[in-house]
């Protein structure tokens, strides 16, 4: 009755993988990213005069904790779309 | 779907061109163009450009440093960036910072160009002994480099490409209205991720030639000294 082919399986498992790993990729940088914002709008209420340094600063720190959250995607279109292990295992 | 790869347009003597590098030469037309252009007609215009990349690059560079002598590189990397990354919008072309190998390039030379800047400021000796000033340290730095060029790299090549392929999915399912806000929204991932590389990479050539306050004074009171004798 398990009569799945490799290819069959690995595909499977892919999907699967992806499903886990996008939701967890989005999730926890986004979390994250607004804990960092919380903290600078409670800076920037105390100290409106450096309104300045503390938008540069949270926009390069954004930008920073987006690109794990992009690494997380780019193995997951990797996975999705030019699956090297597909033709490996002759699937 | 399986675009995702840039697809060869031609060859040239042997050589496959992809269709990002025919972009880019298309990007070079038009900035080269407008280049001459605004300085011929509106100079007041390129002045006003370049008083703003001034701005952006100074405010991440400590106080006393020149900036000036780094702003054609960070300068010509930022209206590169600028117009590379929402090329996708124009008919017939795709953003050249789609393909990993323009984004590898720029990265390789931002690591060059540091370290290029740091020995011209402080000389060989000295510029590795401020990298190794605690001797553990200098396995840590030499990751660190390599660690910065490669998330420099993933960073913009992955927010592009995601962008643009976001569009190109949803204009495959709904081709009516939907796509515009996302183009937008891959316009302004573009500006951003455009303004976050110059940023990274005007502090990362600050980090290099920086010098401490007491190397400064002890340089100025040298030269003070032969300028007298």
């Amino acid at each position: 009755m398990w009569q799945l082919d490799s290819g069959t399986l690995i595909t499977i498992i892919t999907i699967l993988a992806a499903s886990i790993g996008i939701v967890l990729g989005c999730l926890v940088p986004a979390l994250m990213e607004g804990n960092a914002v919380q903290k600078a709008l409670d800076g920037i209420t105390r100290q409106p005069d450096a309104a300045n340094d503390l938008r540069t600063t949270l926009l390069i720190s954004m930008a920073l904790l987006e690109s794990t959250a992009i690494y997380s995607l780019l193995v997951i279109l990797i996975l999705l779309f030019a699956n090297p292990l597909l033709d490996r295992f002759f699937g | 779907m399986e675009a995702i790869a840039p697809q060869i347009v031609f060859y040239f003597f042997g050589l496959p061109i992809t269709d990002t590098v025919v972009s880019t030469w298309v990007m070079m037309v038009i900035i080269i163009l407008a280049a001459a252009l605004i300085r011929k007609y509106a100079p007041a215009a390129a002045e006003m450009i370049i008083e703003m990349i001034n701005g952006i690059v100074s405010s991440v560079m400590p106080e006393n440093t020149k900036v000036m002598k780094y702003l054609p590189f960070l300068g010509s990397l930022a209206i590169f960036l600028l117009l590379g990354n929402i090329f996708s919008i124009f008919p017939m072309m795709v953003s050249p910072t789609t393909n990993i190998n323009t984004t590898f390039a720029l990265a390789i030379i931002v690591f060059f160009a540091v370290h290029v800047y740091g020995v011209r400021e402080k000389g060989l000796w000295g510029y590795i002994k401020d990298l190794a000033t605690p001797i553990f340290i200098l396995p840590l730095e030499i990751v660190s480099q390599l660690s910065r060029t490669l998330s420099l790299t993933i960073r913009l090549f992955g927010n592009i490409l995601s962008t643009d392929l976001i569009v190109a999915v949803v204009f495959a399912l709904i081709p009516f209205i939907l796509p515009i806000p996302l183009a937008a929204l891959g316009m302004l991932t573009g500006v951003l991720q455009a303004y976050i590389f110059t940023v990274l990479a005007s502090l990362y050539i600050a980090s290099a030639v920086e010098i401490e306050d007491i190397e400064q004074e002890r340089r100025e009171l040298k030269q003070e000294l032969q300028q007298s004798s």
